[in-house]
């Protein structure tokens, strides 16, 4: 089951982290913040970034946690096969 | 400000540099499907397009001509609060993707509604083929207008002769290229949306004054001062958390559930591939939409610093004014071929997804003895008549429709997105719920939009109500309570309970997982879907109080 549960986390945090980024304003509208930052208002342009880097680096790692996902699920399955035809020999 | 002040004075520059866009679409068409022997070829190109190109096809397919023309227009008149409300479209391909895209990639699914019928049976996914036609044939119709009003106003050929002929030759375009021409177009049309957008975009900022020029989509920051001073209120949020909160079931869960977005996901080569594809999707779609917001800024600058007024039957030309204004007309009659461009690997996206759903989802679903070859005549004939029910329907237009298409995701959300989410993750998900959510939270979205019954709207703020972002609210988590509550009791029933047909879902949600066991205990958990319901009722309730907007 290690390899269901690891798919069904990255799958639940990875999507709660995208709608995160990509809706910094949400949370800028419930906590303002004063200031500047590169000479734009925070609240401008922090969403702007984490919208585009942010998410950016974030398909980079669950791409990455997918492909290694998908090889614990070959893994697991290799290992029930090997487990069903050792049964069946005894 | 009269609308014809605003018009290249030499349109013959204008058509040729467009005809020569399209010259080369054909030709990509021509030489991309000249081996298309199946409707896996038409629809799917038998998955083996590579990461770069699949990634700029998502990119390119997903902007439309409103990244031109509408977004700016709307950044116009709502200033910072649409900039927000547009970041997130970027999340559509990788939640797509890490949701759903890889699962039914693995089935070798055409289209989401393919999915819904191995999963739900035929009835469930005819009717929500039937919304997903509606939902692509909005999308089309928006941009087949788009392109109408672009050769109308911008190169003053009459509406109903740049509908007529240049619908024709888009959808002469997507049919003979199929899905592998209409993505190495893509492919190409993103790039060329990129350099008509981004390149002109620098030198307008250099006209203006500001240094950063170079790099169009972050740096601008040296004319916020400027901008202030001219428009005090430009960075202000001016809506309610609840106005924010809205936009996540409206567009982030609505773009899930869109058909044609889901699809350039299955033609990736291999899972990895597809994986891939998501990270070039969000460098090129990122750089694009920083840099609408920054062609926003610029125009409300402009507007408000040298005392212009862009009238609101102008505001779609925003893009285009800017070029007129501060660049060379060849310049301008490039960007409107990127804005051509832009919206023609939407409609082929669109017309692929109408073309998949009528052949394989309704008729073949009917009928499913036809030969490969019926199967592929039947696919072609239909892309050619959603081309032309989307010309038709454009004859006689209500308005510029960028309105209309984001309320298309809304409807796509309601519809279609929790049964796929809730048909890929859990196994209890059965076909009464799917038919009951899709049915009922759709007929409830469209009766509470402003567009059939103006009399019934949820926020009572116009562009909220007709952006379907308040009946969002409502009718998306109703369609997944409706789909979770009516599974669970149906499941106890013992009449309307088939084992055999139970065992072959259980056995495809293992498969489009990867797994090749079946375990009772996978893809089951009863407190999943309880939290799903609570957190859908809170929301619900929460959509049906006051919006004070």
């Amino acid at each position: 089951m290690d390899a269901y549960k690891k798919e069904v986390y990255f799958t639940i945090l990875m999507s709660l982290a995208f709608v995160i980024t990509g809706h910094l304003g949400l949370f800028f509208s419930l906590f303002p913040v004063e200031g500047y930052l590169f000479g734009f208002p925070i609240m401008y342009i922090v969403p702007i970034l984490f919208g585009w880097f942010g998410v950016l680096i974030l398909t980079v790692v669950s791409g990455k946690i997918g492909n290694h996902i998908d090889d614990a699920i070959e893994e697991e399955n290799q290992q029930n096969k090997k487990k069903q035809s050792g049964e069946g020999a005894v | 400000m009269e609308e014809q002040l605003w018009q290249l004075s030499n349109p013959i520059l204008g058509i040729i540099i467009v005809v020569l866009t399209f010259v080369l679409f054909y030709v990509v068409s021509y030489i991309s499907n000249r081996s298309s022997t199946s409707v896996e070829d038409l629809y799917a190109t038998k998955g083996g397009v590579g990461p770069i190109t699949n990634g700029l096809a998502m990119a390119s397919t997903y902007m439309s001509l409103a990244t031109f023309l509408g977004v700016t227009a709307l950044i116009l008149q709502l200033q910072v609060p649409f900039v927000l409300l547009w970041i997130q479209f970027i999340l559509a391909i990788p939640l797509i993707t890490i949701i759903y895209g890889t699962s039914l990639r693995r089935m070798g699914a055409f289209s989401p509604t393919h999915f819904v019928r191995d999963r739900y049976g035929k009835t469930a996914s005819i009717i929500a083929a039937l919304w997903m036609i509606l939902v692509c044939l909005m999308y089309a119709l928006g941009q087949m207008i788009g392109i109408a009003v672009t050769f109308e106003t911008l190169l003053g050929i009459p509406y109903m002769t740049g509908l007529l002929v240049g619908g024709l030759f888009i959808v002469g375009y997507v049919t003979i290229g199929g899905m592998s021409g209409a993505t190495n177009n893509a492919a190409i049309q993103m790039v060329i949306i990129a350099l008509m957008f981004i390149i002109p975009l620098g030198a307008i900022m250099k006209a203006m004054g500001s240094t950063g020029w170079y790099f169009p989509p972050l740096l601008y920051s040296d004319m916020v001062p400027a901008m202030l001073e001219a428009m005090p209120s430009f960075f202000d949020y001016q809506y309610s958390s609840k106005w924010y909160f809205a936009i996540i079931p409206a567009f982030t869960l609505g773009a899930l559930g869109l058909p044609h977005l889901a699809m350039r996901v299955y033609t990736a080569s291999s899972l990895r591939s597809a994986r891939q594809a998501m990270i070039w999707f969000a460098l090129a779609l990122g750089i694009v939409f920083a840099s609408t917001y920054t062609m926003g800024f610029a125009g409300v600058y402009f507007e408000q610093s040298t005392g212009t007024i862009i009238g609101q039957a102008d505001a779609d030309k925003l893009t285009i004014i800017l070029n007129l204004v501060y660049n060379p007309e060849w310049v301008t009659a490039l960007v409107i071929a990127g804005a051509i461009s832009a919206g023609l690997s939407t409609i082929s996206g669109n017309l692929l997804a109408i073309g998949a759903l009528i052949s394989q989802d309704i008729v073949t679903t009917l009928k499913p003895n036809l030969t490969n070859k019926s199967k592929l005549r039947l696919g072609y004939i239909s892309i050619f008549l959603g081309g032309v029910a989307s010309v038709l329907l454009a004859i006689n237009p209500p308005a510029f429709l960028i309105v209309s298409i984001l309320w298309a995701f809304g409807l796509a959300g309601s519809t279609n997105a929790p049964l796929i989410l809730m048909g890929v993750w859990w196994k209890e998900a059965n076909r009464y719920g799917a038919i009951a959510a899709s049915l009922i939270s759709g007929i409830v979205y469209v009766v509470i939009s402003p567009f059939v019954f103006p009399s019934i709207v949820v926020s009572g703020h116009a562009l909220t109500d007709s952006m379907g972002i308040s009946g969002a609210m409502i009718a998306i988590p109703l369609s997944f309570i409706l789909l979770i509550v009516i599974s669970y009791i149906t499941n106890r029933i013992d009449a309307l309970r088939d084992e055999k047909s139970v065992k072959d879902i259980h056995s495809l949600i293992e498969r489009i997982h990867g797994w090749s066991d079946i375990n009772p205990k996978r893809y089951n958990s009863t407190a999943g879907a309880f939290i799903i319901t609570f957190v859908s009722a809170l929301i619900f309730v929460w959509a049906i109080m006051p919006w004070n907007l």
